[in-house]
């Protein structure tokens, strides 16, 4: 079934994230099918506007930033580029790393993707990271609810089970969140990585387990 | 092929497309996205047109997002407000188009088709060629379209617009030739030259197909 044609303002439909920035769930608002979009605005100064990540995978994402306010920098594969409003970077190549720092406060970047030769598919990070909408109101049980749902429905996405391990913590469900944390990094190792850096652990920090787990790394895909 | 590319909204070229002030910018074209459609469109002024009207009858979806200044859009028989930062899409088959209401306003068109793989248009060449034309850039345009018919030397529009383009500058054998070469690889060129007023100035010319 097609979605249905309608308009919204960006602003009515962002949410904060942990890491202070705001994201507009571009296509799974308007139920967009047909390729990735999301938007990405940095609260203040020196904040990431897009993490680190690539675009590789099953269906590699050719991807399109545009930055629609203030001024970012990007970074792909170590080259700096940058990118005051109005300026488009397209990555080519889904192999290559890339990540863009916010130069402004309110620096916000559109990112568009899809797979080339390839029907877009809609990528399961996505339907994770919508729970972090619970982190701006810290309702820790609406976040676990969800996520826990969805791990049901997901057993094997690491992203799901980090998210989890998050709220679990911020929750004080030490032993939970440890349990999901350590599940997540089985099944993908950039997660202790990340975990290393992440305050939502800050309070499991002290805990042997939890040292014997973290590191560091990139986070996941943004347009899709 | 580069690993990425980089270009400002100021950098992109700028296409006139019709008498209402719509003006297209190829972002796809000058980047190379070849994953979905991206274009923008900018009025010069409040009352221009910035969406041109239209359908998408091929089945794209299609996103637009006010980049800069503020937009009236009509979504079927809606009117919608869309100040700076606006989304609106527009499901496949549902007539849309919008004008500025305020002087440089910008439009991103993003655009693909649900559960295929996204293809370029065939005709994007074209479109570039009229837009050098109407740019006063005869040259530049002919030399699209030279590229765009040794593409796809099989199909008839090219050829059909090539006698269009030729007719419109005065060129009138060349018009002559690429029609009859279109009406030669499909006979319904023939029916469309009748009705096209690019050809008015030889349609009483005795070797006007008729």
């Amino acid at each position: 079934m097609s979605a249905e044609s309608r308009a919204a303002h960006m602003s009515d439909f962002e949410i904060g994230t942990p890491e202070g920035r705001r994201w507009a769930q571009v296509r799974a608002t308007f139920g967009i099918s047909a390729f990735g979009v999301n938007a990405w605005t940095a609260d203040g100064p020196d904040r990431i506007v897009i993490n680190e990540h690539d675009e590789t995978g099953p269906r590699p994402h050719e991807e399109l930033y545009f930055v629609v306010n203030g001024h970012a920098v990007f970074t792909i594969n170590g080259e700096e580029v940058d990118a005051p409003a109005g300026t488009f970077v397209f990555v080519r190549d889904p192999a290559a790393k890339r990540k863009a720092v916010a130069k402004e406060a309110e620096t916000t970047v559109l990112a568009v993707g899809g797979p080339r030769g390839q029907a877009f598919e809609p990528v399961e990070w996505e339907r994770g990271a919508q729970a972090l909408r619970h982190w701006e109101t810290k309702d820790w049980e609406a976040a676990m609810a969800e996520l826990s749902e969805l791990h049901g429905e997901h057993p094997d996405d690491a992203r799901i089970l980090y998210n989890l391990a998050c709220a679990e913590s911020l929750a004080g469900k030490r032993k939970d969140a440890l349990g999901h944390l350590r599940q997540s990094v089985q099944l993908d190792g950039t997660f202790a990585e990340l975990a290393a850096d992440d305050s939502d652990f800050d309070p499991i920090r002290d805990d042997p387990e939890f040292s014997a787990i973290a590191g560091q790394a990139d986070t996941g895909s943004t347009s899709s | 092929m580069s690993t990425y590319e980089v270009a400002h909204l100021d950098e992109l070229e700028r296409f006139p497309v019709d008498d209402e002030g719509l003006t297209w910018r190829p972002v796809r074209r000058r980047l190379g996205i070849e994953a979905f459609g991206c274009n923008a469109y900018t009025a010069e002024k409040a009352g221009d047109r910035v969406v041109e009207e239209h359908s998408e009858q091929g089945g794209h979806e299609e996103l637009y997002f006010v980049a800069a200044g503020h937009a009236t859009f009509t979504l079927g028989e809606e009117e919608v407000d869309a100040p700076a930062g606006t989304f609106v899409f527009a499901a496949p088959g549902t007539k849309r188009g919008a004008h500025a209401t305020e002087p440089g306003t910008t439009i991103l068109a993003l655009g693909a088709k649900p559960g295929v793989p996204h293809e370029i248009s065939k005709w994007e060449a074209i479109f570039v060629a009229f837009g050098h034309l109407r740019n006063g850039d005869e040259a530049a345009g002919r030399t699209e379209l030279e590229a765009a018919l040794a593409e796809y030397p099989g199909e008839w529009q090219g050829f059909f617009n090539a006698a269009c383009f030729e007719s419109l500058t005065g060129n009138r054998d060349q018009a002559l030739a690429h029609l009859r070469h279109a009406i030669e690889l499909d006979p319904k060129a023939k029916e469309w030259a009748a009705k096209d007023t690019d050809f008015d100035w030889l349609r009483d010319d005795p070797e006007f197909p008729s």
